[in-house]
Parts: C-alpha cells; sequence; structure tokens
C-alpha cells in the first residue's frame, strides 16, 4: 500500500470510470474503510454519486464491504489490486481467443463488461449481439458448448452469493461457492432468443470471471517460453506436459509441486506423440531441463525412474533476478549490470573485490556501485571490529543485494512508470478533445452517408472538412496515445512476475 | 545536538581517512547542490522500442472498445451539469442526451449490496407509508383531526392576544397525531409554503429583545 500504488489506481479509476469514482476510490484508499457519511464529508460530493460510484466500484470487484459497528451501514474498503487487474483484461480476451476461438471471447469479454451475470443472461445477450454476423456464424448452441467447457476449465466461476442464513439483514455477508457446471436447456435458450425476454427463465446463479486461472495460463506461457528461449522448443513442450502432470496432483501455486514419476511424464510425452524426436529422447532432455533449465525442474528422487518437481518459487525467483538484470541494464547501463550481477553471484562483497572482480576503471566502478546504492538496487552492510583503535581499516562495508526489496524497489517504478503513462495520455487526450471530437464525428456523418449510398462527391466534401494539417497532427496523437497504451501493458507483464514473486515471500 | 567526538563517528559522517578510500578526494565533495532535482531529468538512455506486433494491436483495440463502453454505460458517474448562466443553443441537445442516461441505473445483483446502496430503499418506505392513507377509516380519522384543528384554529386565532396556554398545549398534542400525515405533505409539495402552518401565537414575540442584550448578531 504505497504512495505509488495509490497514484496509479486513483489515475487508473479516472481513466475506466471518471472524476467522481476517482475521488471516492481515492478517498477509500488513503483511509481504509469508511462508511457512506464520511466519504460524503470528506469528498465534499453529493450522497447520491457517491452512492453510485459505490455502485460501480462493488459491481466490478473493485471494493469491499463489511458491516460496521452500527450494523445497518456498511463500512467500505477499495481494493487495489483488483483495480490493477483491469489493465490486465486485453491480456485474458487475447489468450482465451487463441486458446478457445470466437465464441470464448465474446463470452468472456461480455462477461468482462457486466462483471456478473447470470448463465441464460450472457449466452442470450452474445448471441442476439451477433445475430446478424453471418461471417463469425455464431449460434446460442455452439455458444452454450464454450460456456460449459470454460466452466469446466475454471475460467469462469459462479459468483460469491450473500449468505441466506441471516434473512434480510441490510449489510449482506458474501460467501464463495464451489462452482457447478451448469446444465443448460437448449429448449429454453432457444425460446428466450425468439422472444427476446428472459422473464421466463429463472436462473438466479451469477457467474463471473476467474482471474487467478488466467493467471496461471500466463505464469504457464512464461515458464514454458522461457524453457523454449534457453534450450529449445522440445523442451519447452515438455515443460508443458510437466506442468500438466503437476496440476494433476498438486495447488496450482505450490512452490513446489508434488513429486512427479518421470514414467508417467515418458508416458505423456508418447502420447503427445507428433513430436517424434522429444518421445526418442526424453530422458535427454529431462537431464537437460534439470541441470540447465535455470532450475524450474528439480529431481528429488530416483524411485520410478526418476522423480521430477516443477519449482515455482524457484523459477520465479530466477525470472524477478532477469527483470532486475534488465531494470539496471536500461537504468544505469550495462556496467552497472555487470557490477550488480557480480554482487548477486558472490553474495556479500567488499568494495575493493567489486574492483578487481568486475574489471572496471577504479573511479567508474565506484560511481556505479553508489549509484546503485542510491537507487535502491543493492545494499550495504557496514562490520566493525570490536577492539581496534584508530580511524584507518576499522570497519568492512559488504554489499550485497536484498532481493525481496530490490522487488519492492522494481515495484514502484513499475507503478511510477504506470502512472505516469496514464498521467500523460489523459493529458494528450485533453489537449487534443476537440480535435478528436471533431474526427469521431465526420466519421459517423461519412458512415452514414456510405450507408445511404450518397456520391463519392459529397463524401469528399465531407471528409475535406479536416485539414491537412489537423489530419497530421491528429495522426501524431494517435501514434503517440497507442504508445502509451502499449506501454501500460508491457508494464503489466512486469507487474506481474514481480507479483508471482512476492506470492511466495509472503 | 552537541558535537560528537573524533571517537564516536556513529556511523552518520565518515572521517577524512574513510572517504578518502571511499575515493572522495579532499574539496571534491564542496559543490552541495540547493536546487531540487528536475521535474523531468534528461533520459540518460534511450528507452527500448515497444513490441509492435498483431497480438499487441489487437489487444489495444480491445483495450479502447472496453473503456469506451464502460464511459457508455452507467458505471462512470458524472458530475452534475456545473453551467455558468449562459444559455447555448447547444444546451437543450445536450440535455437530452444527459437525461437519456440518467434515468438508467447500474445493473447490479441487488441482493448482494448493502441496503443503502440499492436504488428501491427509499421507494420502498414512501410507499409503505403511502398504504397507510388507503384504509378508509384511517381517512375519516384523519379528517376528523383536521376537522378539529380548523376549529381550534379559528378558536386561537380570536384567542390570540389573552395567550390561552391550554388551547396551544392541545393543539400541540393534535399536531402529533396528524404528524404523519403533514410529513407527507412535506414530501410532495416542497415547492409552495402553502401547506405550511404560519400560525404565531405571539410566544416568541419578546425572545427577540433578549437576544440584543448579547449585542447585534452579525
Amino acid at each position: 500500500m504505497s504512495h505509488q500504488l495509490g497514484r496509479v489506481v486513483s489515475e487508473i479509476l479516472h481513466r475506466y470510470f471518471g472524476e467522481l469514482v476517482q475521488q471516492v476510490g481515492n478517498d477509500l484508499f488513503i483511509y481504509g474503510s469508511k462508511p457512506i457519511s464520511m466519504i460524503v464529508k470528506t469528498t465534499g460530493l453529493p450522497r447520491k454519486q457517491v452512492i453510485e460510484s459505490l455502485r460501480t466500484l462493488l459491481k466490478f470487484d473493485l471494493a469491499s464491504f463489511e458491516p460496521s459497528v452500527h450494523e445497518v451501514v456498511a463500512d467500505y474498503k477499495l481494493l487495489p489490486d483488483n483495480v490493477l487487474l483491469l489493465i490486465r483484461y486485453p491480456r485474458y480476451l487475447l489468450q482465451i481467443k487463441s486458446k478457445y476461438g470466437t465464441e470464448a471471447e465474446l463470452l468472456v469479454e461480455e462477461l468482462l463488461q457486466q462483471a456478473t451475470s447470470t448463465a441464460t443472461g450472457l449466452l442470450v445477450t452474445v448471441a442476439t449481439k451477433n445475430k446478424d454476423d453471418k461471417e463469425k456464424n455464431i449460434t446460442i448452441l455452439k455458444l452454450r458448448d464454450t460456456f460449459v467447457s470454460l466452466a469446466t476449465a475454471g475460467y469462469i466461476q459462479q459468483a460469491p452469493v450473500a449468505d441466506t442464513k441471516e434473512g434480510s439483514s441490510d449489510v449482506p455477508s458474501l460467501v464463495p461457492v464451489a462452482t457447478i457446471v451448469p446444465d443448460l436447456d437448449t429448449r429454453q435458450l432457444l425460446h428466450a432468443m425468439t422472444t427476446g425476454s428472459l422473464a421466463d427463465i429463472k436462473d438466479n446463479i451469477y457467474w463471473k470471471v476467474n482471474y487467478d486461472r488466467f493467471h496461471q495460463d500466463f505464469r504457464d506461457d512464461i515458464m514454458v517460453k522461457a524453457m523454449t528461449r534457453r534450450i529449445d522448443d522440445n523442451a519447452g513442450e515438455l515443460m508443458r506436459l510437466l506442468l500438466q502432470q503437476m496440476y494433476l496432483s498438486s495447488a496450482a501455486w505450490a512452490a513446489e509441486s508434488n513429486p512427479t514419476p518421470a514414467l508417467d511424464i515418458r508416458e505423456a510425452v508418447r502420447r503427445a506423440a507428433d513430436k517424434s524426436l522429444l518421445s526418442q529422447h526424453v530422458d535427454h532432455y529431462l537431464k537437460v531441463l534439470e541441470e540447465n533449465g535455470a532450475g524450474f525442474v528439480r529431481r528429488v528422487g530416483d524411485a520410478g525412474g526418476g522423480q521430477l518437481v516443477v519449482c515455482g518459487r524457484r523459477a520465479a525467483g530466477r525470472l524477478l533476478e532477469a527483470v532486475l538484470d534488465h531494470v539496471v541494464t536500461e537504468r544505469l547501463g550495462s556496467n552497472a549490470a555487470r557490477i550488480f550481477r557480480l554482487i548477486r553471484a558472490k553474495k556479500y562483497i567488499e568494495e575493493d573485490d567489486i574492483q578487481k572482480h568486475a574489471m572496471l576503471p577504479n573511479k567508474e566502478c565506484k560511481e556505479l556501485t553508489y549509484k546503485l546504492l542510491e537507487e535502491h538496487f543493492i545494499s550495504v552492510q557496514p562490520m566493525r571490529k570490536a577492539a581496534s583503535a584508530g580511524g584507518m581499516a576499522k570497519a568492512i562495508y559488504l554489499y550485497h543485494i536484498k532481493t525481496h526489496d530490490v522487488a519492492h524497489t522494481a515495484q514502484e517504478l513499475c507503478y511510477r512508470a504506470l502512472h505516469n503513462c496514464l498521467r500523460r495520455a489523459a493529458h494528450e487526450r485533453n489537449k487534443h478533445a476537440r480535435l478528436r471530437d471533431k474526427q469521431r464525428r465526420v466519421r459517423t456523418i461519412v458512415h452514414g452517408m456510405r450507408m445511404r449510398g450518397e456520391p463519392q462527391q459529397n463524401i469528399d466534401d465531407v471528409e475535406e472538412t479536416l485539414t491537412p494539417p489537423e489530419l497530421a497532427l491528429l495522426k501524431d496523437v494517435e501514434k503517440r496515445l497507442k504508445q502509451l497504451s502499449a506501454a501500460e501493458l508491457e508494464l503489466d507483464r512486469n507487474l506481474f512476475i514481480l507479483n508471482w514473486y512476492f506470492m511466495y515471500s509472503k | 545536538m552537541a558535537g560528537r567526538g573524533r571517537g564516536r563517528g556513529g556511523g552518520l559522517s565518515f572521517t577524512q581517512e574513510q572517504l578518502q578510500a571511499l575515493g572522495i578526494a579532499r574539496g571534491e565533495n564542496t559543490a552541495t547542490t540547493l536546487a531540487p532535482p528536475p521535474l523531468f531529468p534528461k533520459l540518460e538512455a534511450k528507452p527500448l522500442p515497444l513490441s509492435c506486433d498483431a497480438a499487441t494491436d489487437y489487444m489495444l483495440i480491445v483495450k479502447d472498445q472496453f473503456i469506451e463502453y464502460l464511459h457508455e454505460t452507467p458505471a462512470y458517474v458524472k458530475p452534475n451539469m456545473r453551467t455558468d448562466g449562459i444559455e447555448r443553443y447547444s444546451d437543450k441537445y445536450k440535455q437530452l442526451a444527459l437525461d437519456a442516461k440518467q434515468g438508467k441505473v447500474l445493473d447490479c445483483v441487488w441482493v448482494n449490496m448493502p441496503a443503502e446502496l440499492r436504488p428501491q430503499a427509499s421507494k420502498l418506505r414512501m410507499t409503505s407509508r403511502k398504504r397507510k392513507l388507503d384504509d378508509a377509516t384511517v381517512i375519516n380519522k384523519k379528517l376528523q383531526t383536521l376537522e378539529n384543528k380548523e376549529t381550534l384554529d379559528e378558536n386561537a386565532e380570536v384567542e390570540a392576544e389573552s395567550k390561552d396556554e391550554d388551547t396551544v398545549k392541545k393543539e400541540n398534542d393534535d399536531d402529533e397525531e396528524i404528524e404523519d400525515e403533514e410529513e407527507q405533505e412535506y414530501e410532495i409539495d416542497e415547492g409552495t409554503d402553502y401547506a405550511n402552518n404560519y400560525f404565531d401565537n405571539g410566544e416568541d414575540y419578546d425572545e427577540e429583545d433578549d437576544n440584543l442584550d448579547d449585542g447585534p448578531v452579525y
């Protein structure tokens, strides 16, 4: 809960939900949890708008509530981590599209927009929206099958429901429920499609997107990609199979999975079959993975042809190191990165030794070391000799890296950069709001004219209302906004790795 | 506060020898800068270009769509219109567009929300109170009390100068009885003051004078 996090969260809320939600969110971030009347007091907003903002926050699961001491009113609390996830939405969609196809993408997109929805409601809305789209050829039956497979795979889950025991209390308490894959009646769905109303169907089970399942996918992708890059495609494939085996026997985010017998892996490889090279050399690849796979996989025993575990914690640690190396390289240059790596390799090292091993000129080496120290990438531990008199050589200064602290530093940097991106983009958008508005209006007019089939000359006339300099400026602005937006996505990738690391160190 | 002896450096500052060991020669650290660091420091290295492939393009488009969708829904809370007092031709259309959005309430699962956030909360109370009036006996009773009050009012007007304490008390009692009724009237038409009872029995007449003793009220 740092200052930088607060700034990012506030900026994101502004981008997605507007100024008022930002104010309410910011207020909640600063004060922890508080009831409505207190929010009204500190923000100075009308009560009605505070209520509307809170509804938005609660709907998208960006805030939580619990009964306060008075029981009838609730205390609200912002969930900053969930606010940060808003930036990751496009990535979820890309993931689901590449894995399950267009139907799944449409379903998840609609569900993300609605935050929570009933299965029938979701299916009927998506089907109605895409009814006229011949190209995609979406039918409600296909959608239903996709929905069931998504629920089975755990990408969507049932939303928590209000506890029924207390009856109709003023502040319900939400209890998570186990997801049961629904059995949807085809005839009812078709009927609802034709009549266009959902009134006939009694469906009060609400669904939402399960972010954690997506994060597991991201994690797997990162690990497989790392192995592919480090060794080759076959090793990546083997890593994927190992992860699949891991899911069968242990918790998804376990620091170390339960041991898997190598025999099972061999069996799985044979079943996958299309990689002939891999199935011929499974044992060799396993050996290479163990010895040269950055510690992602570890052999724990020899029983049953070898027992293997997947070390999530080690993997996160190694990836974090890579991230930090890059951060240092990009900020302070490759020489500083060399010192950084040296200190990490030696664990604790004296300043003279840094100079000796880094093989850099004396002065430059010192300068870079102090710069690293100043930016909190390395730490120094003074060791004093107790019984010596005189000023000289009393203390030894040992440089070392506190990984956890440095990870926090990197996280702060990410937050700050993210905030800057959002802020800058908002500024660009404000500055050129009038022009962008004009462009949009011209586009809609032209589109309307095309639909009506008006002569090309009239269309050209309308289009020419945007002068060439304006067009050039617009193009420039668009490019900059796109760049900033892409930067947000990249920063989010980094944050994902950092969060993965923090998951184990809690 | 007091300067420490040479022997107790305490790690706060370095001795000359230590400074030399750190590579700082005499006179090298004199240039202390008092100005704050620049707000936008110059980049030492140009940042890496961002990857720009089909996947990124797709994500950017999806993201913009999502944000646009949110801005259209009631989830995007807009502040009340602030006018600068100048009437414009476009005001009418803006108002129309705003009204179209204003009516919509965010679509939530209300059971999972605290009662104070549910939109029905205020409406429910209103209707339950109204239901009292549907009962014929209650209406009759109300009418009767009103009639009583009317006669009392007339009495009071006649006896206003003589300040009949009893009447006033009685009237207060009656007031309480019909309080429900009156409350509702307030809610329905707050615009005019005609429904308000402006009867003044003159009791407060003297109080103004007392205040003056304390000094004028600004």
